[in-house]
């Protein structure tokens, strides 16, 4: 009783998907920087996002343009395969900081298993009573009192460049000289800069750039999370003994004539007491953790990628070698244009509803600070580099925000009460390092030999969402 | 997350639900999620759990996770990976704690149509397309290639009556089949990551919420025991059912387990020659071949249930809207439930041989997980006032559309030189026997 099948049996064919269909791994082609891959169509005519570009090498060098479709498409984008909301645009993002009980950080976030319990995992009250642990000493007066430190540590490791390089070499390239500011400078300053705050001795300077390296890139998920946890388990060792000792002796920061400024961050940290008790070890180690993890890799970037971003616009930075008070516009025109953390994730502790995409309670929305300072309803222009714009503010750094004349903060230290607690220190240090930096080099120059290229060969390596690796500077010393 | 339990505010449109601002996202501080060297999980990448290696044969890496680390904390994916038996089953069955979200709202299609997926008459009408019709069906499907000597039973068996008992259980008209089964499997794929899928999915929605709207209408009038006659009978909340609220119903049930478990049964038979002397010794055996297919290779993988509030299970805290993905691959090849669990063997004593009540096993013994039927019935396993249970009409079905083969064909075998292999055509979607070339002699 043969009767034909009365449906096409083709449409259960195997291989009517494109290969790359499989599985989350796909490699998408590397494109021209600001040019997003073609990843289909909505009957719309509004473009799909695929959530494996997110993974992939063409986004880490190139996102703004896939930002831009986010932005313009899918302001609340839910990413099925990573189970994310990711948040793009400027004021949606402000909104969600402000509101710390509806967009929470309780502890998922993926730094708490290798740092332990900190800040960043709490909300409300709590977070509030252990913000000012430290933080205190990062702002105002007692960071004032700091900044002759800052720049004799700057001072300090300028001053041996020239004596690494051969003389005979440097004569027969004409008396340029050659330094890789990575490692000559940025990589180290900020990390001596933080060690002293802390009150670390010299000697765990070196141990100092293993941990806070480790611990970084080892957070939860990554391929390198078992030396993570080692080094915190190093690092916890070390400060055990030390903590102990400053609960009975505590120590002091100087000021440059020899005057106590105020006790060091641990000193304070041992006498501190929330909700009546004092911390206990766990909890001061992690708060160590934490300022350790913070502190380096960030203002490294900044440094890095502001000299970078200045040299690649040779009138600007000349602007800034006239007149030294445009280096702040320079540092906040950095961040908003390449800054070195892309987000904050929270969790909504409700049900919403924002832009017509329903957010079920408890979901991971990850607050997207890359596209908030490149979303062109507040930024004219954003891709463009350019301390003069009219539209950034670039005053004293507000917990509160900007927005007033048309201005507006930029996002790279978040806003409300998460502001990022080392955001006066590390504008101090990227601003002061780099004033005594421009005074010792006479006319640097990128070397463009030296840097890593783009997929064309020719032009640089664009700084995607990490910030720059390497900086080679040709210069005369002056 | 219904839409009257929210009260707007704001410009961008966010939504906070009434009289819940007494809750706070605040916790107390002790809770302690730091770990320690020795608690790394170093033998496992999350990348390698979204590979094509995974999506091909995900048991390696399954097994890496239960021997290992019972519940995985994926950061990559966003998800907790539950994979030993007892822990997969307990989060499945717990309702206080976990909830399974609807396919509506992993496609995107919330607020389409009710699901009316458990109504009575949408079940009736589901058992009664099993019993009477697949019989024929298998049949008819057997018929056409009867004659050839060989054929791809993936496609030309499994697939083809899987699609047709739908057909028969919408009553969908010959000349519409078609097309209607087209879209339905562009529903079905659609239900997934990939951006293009789901817009092919969600216009299929749209087209089959179109064609049906008529033919609703019609038997509404004049109602026949298809499964558009039954809905078209019944009340939501909004009114009338509508064809959207049978598009939403359709793509609640199971498309999966049926099509899959019964390409997979086939492979595995096909593979196991001495399993399948069992089966075609001994009609009872038949049955027992399905319960072991289920268990040895389930055609859907996950159920993703979602905290319904924080709380602490296997030495963790699962917060509240944490994804526990909760691995039927894994927990069905859990050496502590089943003996030797990487082998297929049909009639294994250590398996229940009738349909599990409550948590997951029946005398004693523990059952194949198989997440697109739903958690084990409460109802009796022959009810008197209702049809019986999904898992038991799919494997009623599975059994009836196996023996009409073994009954129509004999000496089937493989085709010379294949070696047919189970795989996700897309990560996420069922794990089956795309290609199954055999050949045989007819009776």
């Amino acid at each position: 009783m043969a009767t034909g099948c009365p449906f096409a049996l083709d449409i259960f064919a195997a291989g009517t998907e494109r290969p790359e269909e499989t599985g989350a791994q796909h490699d998408f082609p590397l494109m021209p920087v600001g040019k997003a891959v073609d990843m289909g169509q909505a009957p719309d005519g509004a473009p799909l996002f695929d959530p494996r570009i997110l993974q992939s090498a063409e986004f880490m060098r190139n996102p703004y343009p896939y930002y831009r479709i986010l932005r313009d498409h899918y302001p609340v984008y839910h990413d099925r395969l990573h189970n994310t909301y990711y948040v793009t645009r400027y004021e949606d993002i402000t909104r969600c900081y402000f509101d710390d009980e509806g967009f929470n950080t309780i502890p998922k976030g993926s730094s708490s298993g290798v740092l332990g319990n900190t800040q960043l995992e709490l909300s409300g009250v709590e977070h509030r009573r252990r913000r000012n642990l430290y933080g205190q000493h990062l702002v105002g007066q007692s960071l004032k009192n700091r900044i002759p430190a800052i720049q004799r540590q700057a001072r300090n490791m300028i001053a041996a460049w020239e004596r690494i390089e051969d003389p005979a070499v440097v004569a027969e390239r004409g008396g340029v000289y050659t330094v890789e500011l990575g490692q000559a400078f940025a990589n180290e300053f900020p990390i001596r800069v933080v060690c002293e705050v802390l009150g670390f001795p010299k000697e765990a300077q070196d141990d100092f750039y293993y941990w806070y390296n480790s611990m970084m890139s080892g957070l939860g998920g990554s391929e390198t999370h078992q030396q993570g946890l080692q080094a915190r388990q190093h690092l916890e060792d070390y400060v055990a003994g030390m903590v102990e000792a400053r609960r009975k002796q505590p120590t002091y920061l100087y000021d440059e004539a020899g005057n106590p400024i105020s006790k060091d961050i641990i000193s304070k940290l041992c006498e501190t007491k929330v909700d009546g008790d004092y911390l206990s070890t766990e909890e001061i180690t992690s708060n160590i953790a934490l300022v350790v993890g913070g502190g380096g890799e960030t203002t490294r970037g900044a440094i890095l990628n502001m000299w970078r971003l200045l040299l690649e616009h040779p009138e600007q930075f000349e602007a800034v070698r006239q007149d030294d008070s445009l280096w702040d516009a320079a540092f906040h025109e950095t961040l908003r244009h390449s800054s070195s953390i892309g987000g904050q994730p929270r969790h909504n502790t409700y049900d919403l509803v924002m832009h017509g995409v329903k957010v079920p309670a408890g979901s991971l929305m990850e607050m997207v600070d890359f596209s908030a300072n490149h979303d062109e309803r507040v930024f004219k222009d954003p891709e463009t580099f350019n301390i003069f714009r009219s539209d950034l503010y670039t005053g004293k750094i507000l917990r509160s925000g900007y927005n007033k004349d048309g201005r507006r903060n930029h996002m790279a230290f978040g806003v409300g009460p998460h502001l990022c607690p080392g955001a006066w220190i590390s504008h101090q240090e990227a601003v002061e390092g780099s004033r005594i930096l421009l005074q010792h080099l006479r006319n640097p120059r990128i070397n463009m030999e030296r840097m890593p290229k783009d997929i064309d060969g020719k032009s640089l390596a664009p700084m995607g969402i990490v910030s720059v690796r390497e900086l080679h500077l040709d210069y005369e010393p002056a | 997350m219904a839409d009257t339990d929210l009260r707007i505010i704001g410009a961008n449109g966010v939504a906070i639900p009434e009289g819940t601002h007494g809750e706070a996202g605040h916790r107390t501080y002790e809770v302690f999620q730091r770990e320690r060297v020795g608690q790394s999980t170093a033998k496992i990448k999350p990348m390698q759990l979204v590979s094509k290696s995974f999506a091909d044969d995900p048991y390696p890496f399954l097994e890496i996770l239960r021997e290992n680390y019972p519940c995985y904390r994926d950061w990559l994916n966003n998800c907790f990976w539950i994979t030993r038996y007892n822990d997969v089953t307990s989060v499945c069955a717990d309702d206080a704690n976990f909830e399974t979200r609807a396919k509506a709202w992993h496609l995107g299609l919330e607020g389409f149509g009710a699901d009316l997926s458990q109504a009575l008459p949408v079940l009736t009408a589901h058992a009664n397309a099993c019993d009477g019709h697949a019989e024929r069906l298998a049949d008819e499907a057997v018929a056409d290639f009867a004659g050839r000597g060989e054929a791809d039973l993936a496609v030309e068996f499994a697939a083809r009556f899987a699609m047709q008992l739908w057909l028969a259980l919408l009553d969908v008209p010959e000349a519409d089949a078609g097309s209607v089964a087209e879209r339905l499997w562009r529903l079905r794929r659609g239900v997934n990551w990939d951006p293009r899928a789901r817009q092919a999915g969600l216009a299929a929605a749209h087209e089959l919420r179109d064609y049906f709207a008529p033919l609703l209408e019609h038997r509404r009038q004049a109602p026949g025991e298809d499964l558009v006659s039954a809905v078209a009978g019944l009340e939501t909340a909004a009114g009338p059912a509508t064809a959207a609220d049978l598009v939403s119903t359709l793509l609640e049930m199971d498309h999966e387990t049926l099509h899959g478990g019964l390409a997979n049964l086939w492979c595995l038979l096909l593979t196991h020659p001495d399993e399948f002397a069992k089966a075609r010794a001994d009609a009872r055996h038949v049955k027992l071949a399905v319960l072991e297919t289920l268990r040895h290779s389930t055609p859907v993988l996950t159920a993703p249930r979602f905290a319904r509030h924080e709380v602490e299970r296997f030495g963790r805290l699962l917060p509240k809207g944490a994804l526990a993905l909760c691995s039927a691959a894994a927990a069905n090849r859990d050496p502590r439930i089943f003996a030797e669990p990487e082998r297929f063997i049909v009639g294994r004593t250590d398996i229940c041989h009738r349909e599990a009540r409550g948590q997951y096993r029946a005398d004693g013994l523990a059952t194949g997980v198989t997440p697109a039927l739903g958690p084990p019935s409460r109802h009796p396993a022959v009810p008197e006032d209702r049809p019986r249970s999904r898992y038991a009409l799919t494997r009623d079905t599975l059994v009836t559309a196996s023996s009409v083969l073994l009954e129509r064909l004999s000496d089937l075998r493989l085709a010379p030189g294949t070696e047919p292999r189970l795989n996700c055509r897309r990560l996420g979607e069922m794990h089956t026997c795309w290609h199954l070339p055999v050949c045989f002699s007819a009776r």
